[in-house]
């Protein structure tokens, strides 16, 4: 054991309690953070997986056409000028969805691809009338791209495949139309046409914009229905890796002529929140962490006070500038050390704990308990901001014990 | 080694601008190996700034200091540590053991820097040196539960843990009684004749320097007048 470490532990052995109180900042300080992150981004991945089960890693959607102006334009008599690219022209659509499809299956990031068909429509009952968003879908290709089994919280997608004249209704527009499983309902195109169809299912998917609007048909029945016959609004990409997804909607765009968008872009709205409360958090708690560094800024400045005379004695037995800074380095190494071990493990039980409080969250998405994210890097993150807030606070006593005068100190002494 | 600590000629200010006094005006001195030199005169006079310098604690304005015959003028920081970790040992008025340590941890801190011992070996070490101070039965004592004279004790054992060549002591009966003030210098003086060791010690008490083998007497930052106690006045 080195001979500043040594001293450094006797050091700590005999200010326990203002050393602990520290030990308690840095620990609770990394715990919570450990926490807050899990939560946040718990509940931020949740919303990511609700988004990518219901609208996949990358829509494609209307084709375009770019258009250009003459690259070169006279200006004046004598300036030319080199003239850009004009906004693109988009088809409402895609007309040829299989040729499109083969072409997304190409890809080997690309896990599954799924046709839907959306419109606006009414509904209707005998008790009220609504507007909702028809979505003709291919079902066996719509299981492969979504997580449409799993939203389905009752009734029978067997039923729903063999009836085709079945209907699959978000679980609040189902509520707000006031039907059951096997009940009927009709639903009018905006052109007129009215088709009545069985409810075989009801789905929810957590988010209520969608929950309260989508009725799910077959793709056939929603081309006939809507007037549409063989186009698609749009195809559902599923990927393995939807971290990627906004390079593979770039190389769809380029490759297939349609406007593609990634799930990053779509819900970038909601994740600039998440992000921001993720942030907030982590400076709200890392707050605690600083503060606690505080401490040890404190407990260490008097400390070297207290010992000025044992410091000059031991600059005179031989002990170099760096064995002095080190003493007190080695304590804030310790404290920061011991408050990150113990800071994870009460983390990790915390976040083990809130992952089982129950709580009841529709809207955003469908979640009975507290989501969680369990990640490495919380950890790394928690430990990194414990060792420089105090590292950075045992420095400056630390480079000040070193840096004391032991003949100042001893001549001084005796006075 | 005859002649561990010499010094030829040493001046040494203090403070800046007006409040800047010469501590030492060209202080040489010569301290055999074996021999027990006391440095008297009145407060002020420069003792402790003489014996800073010795111990490498401080550095001089000019003259010349040897330290096993080495000069040690222009040495890097870092090697006059080191040096004054194998070489000297110092004794102060106040004991200032680290009262976190026992007695037997606080004599082994010298030798922990230098690292030359196994923890067992520093240990057997410390024993022995708290024997010959008269304190075996009370090494495992917290420093600060030890008496006054039992400390300065530990201390004059902690200033020995390394064997050094060289003993400073600024007046290290200074805060003792008078029996306590007897039996540390009998032991310090004895510690040093038995190993040989060079000791020079700052006093005021007249009976110390009486007993010592040379007395040098300061005024004004210089040493006016050196004398043996076994031979006659030597005028500086």
């Amino acid at each position: 054991m080195s001979p500043p470490l040594f001293i450094a532990l006797r050091f700590i052995r005999h200010r326990q309690r203002s050393i602990l109180i520290s030990l308690a900042g840095i620990t609770l300080g990394v715990a919570f953070f450990i926490c807050t992150q899990a939560q946040t981004q718990g509940f931020e991945q949740f919303y990511i997986q609700t988004v990518l089960g219901t609208s996949g890693a990358v829509l494609v959607q209307d084709r375009f056409q770019e258009r250009y102006t003459g690259i070169l334009q006279e200006k004046t008599n004598e300036m030319v000028s080199v003239s850009g690219q004009k906004p693109r022209k988009y088809y409402d659509g895609i007309t040829d969805p299989q040729r499109v499809m083969r072409a997304i299956r190409e890809f080997s990031d690309v896990q599954a691809c799924a046709p839907v068909l959306e419109d606006n429509a009414s509904i209707l009952t005998d008790f009220r009338s609504d507007v909702c968003r028809i979505l003709g879908i291919d079902l066996d290709l719509q299981l492969a791209a979504t997580d449409l089994r799993a939203h389905l919280i009752e009734g029978d997608l067997g039923t729903f495949r063999t009836t085709q004249s079945g209907v699959l209704l978000g679980s609040l527009l189902a509520l707000k139309m006031h039907v059951r499983l096997g009940d009927t309902v009709s639903l009018m195109a905006a052109g007129g046409e009215t088709r009545r169809y069985r409810v075989c299912g009801i789905v929810q998917t957590g988010d209520n914009l969608l929950d309260e609007r989508r009725a799910y048909v077959h793709l056939g029945e929603a081309q006939g229905l809507l007037g549409k016959t063989a186009a698609v609004s749009y195809i559902i990409v599923k990927m393995s890796d939807p971290d990627r997804a906004p390079q593979m909607a770039t190389r769809l765009e380029q490759l297939l002529q349609h406007r593609a968008r990634s799930w990053q872009e779509r819900a970038s709205g909601n994740l600039q929140i998440f992000r921001a409360i993720r942030i907030s958090a982590a400076i709200t708690v890392s707050a605690i962490i600083v503060l606690a560094g505080f401490g040890i800024f404190n407990v260490l400045t008097l400390m070297i006070i207290d010992k000025v005379r044992e410091i000059a004695i031991l600059r005179s037995m031989g002990y170099q500038r760096q064995d002095i800074s080190a003493i007190f380095l080695w304590q804030g190494f310790l404290v920061a050390l011991t408050g990150s071990v113990v800071g994870c493990l009460l983390g990790c039980a915390l976040t083990y704990g809130v992952s089982h409080v129950p709580m009841h969250i529709r809207g955003f998405f469908a979640a009975d308990h507290f989501m969680v994210h369990w990640s490495g890097y919380h950890y790394l993150l928690a430990v990194v901001i414990a060792f420089a807030a105090v590292l950075l606070a045992s420095y400056f006593p630390s480079r000040r014990a070193a840096r004391l005068a032991p003949v100042a100190i001893l001549r001084g002494a005796g006075q | 080694m005859n002649q561990p600590l010499v010094c030829e000629g040493l001046r040494r200010s203090l403070g800046e601008n007006e409040a800047r006094v010469q501590a030492l005006r060209g202080v040489s001195l010569e301290v055999p190996a074996g021999s027990v030199h006391a440095v008297v005169g009145p407060s002020g006079c420069g003792k402790s700034t003489l014996l800073y310098l010795l111990g490498l604690l401080d550095n001089a304005d000019a003259g010349r200091l040897l330290i096993g015959g080495m000069d040690v003028a222009g040495m890097p920081e870092h090697e006059l540590t080191r040096k004054r970790n194998e070489m000297i040992g110092f004794v102060f008025q106040f004991h200032f053991l680290m009262r976190e340590f026992t007695a037997e941890e606080n004599v082994m801190i010298p030798m922990r820097r230098l690292g030359r011992l196994t923890s067992a070996q520093m240990r057997e070490r410390a024993g022995a040196l708290l024997e010959t101070v008269g304190l075996a039965d009370k090494r495992k004592r917290l420093s600060g539960h030890l008496s006054g004279g039992e400390q300065q004790r530990v201390a004059i054992a902690r200033a020995l843990a390394n064997d050094p060549q060289i003993v400073l002591a600024d007046e290290p009966t200074g805060n003792l009684d008078t029996a306590n003030s007897e039996r540390v210098f009998s032991l310090l003086t004895a510690l040093v004749k038995r190993e040989s060791k060079a000791l020079v010690l700052a006093t005021h008490n007249p009976l110390i320097a009486k007993a010592s083998d040379w007395v040098h007497e300061m005024k004004d930052g210089l040493i006016t007048r050196t004398y043996s106690n076994t031979t006659a006045a030597v005028p500086a």
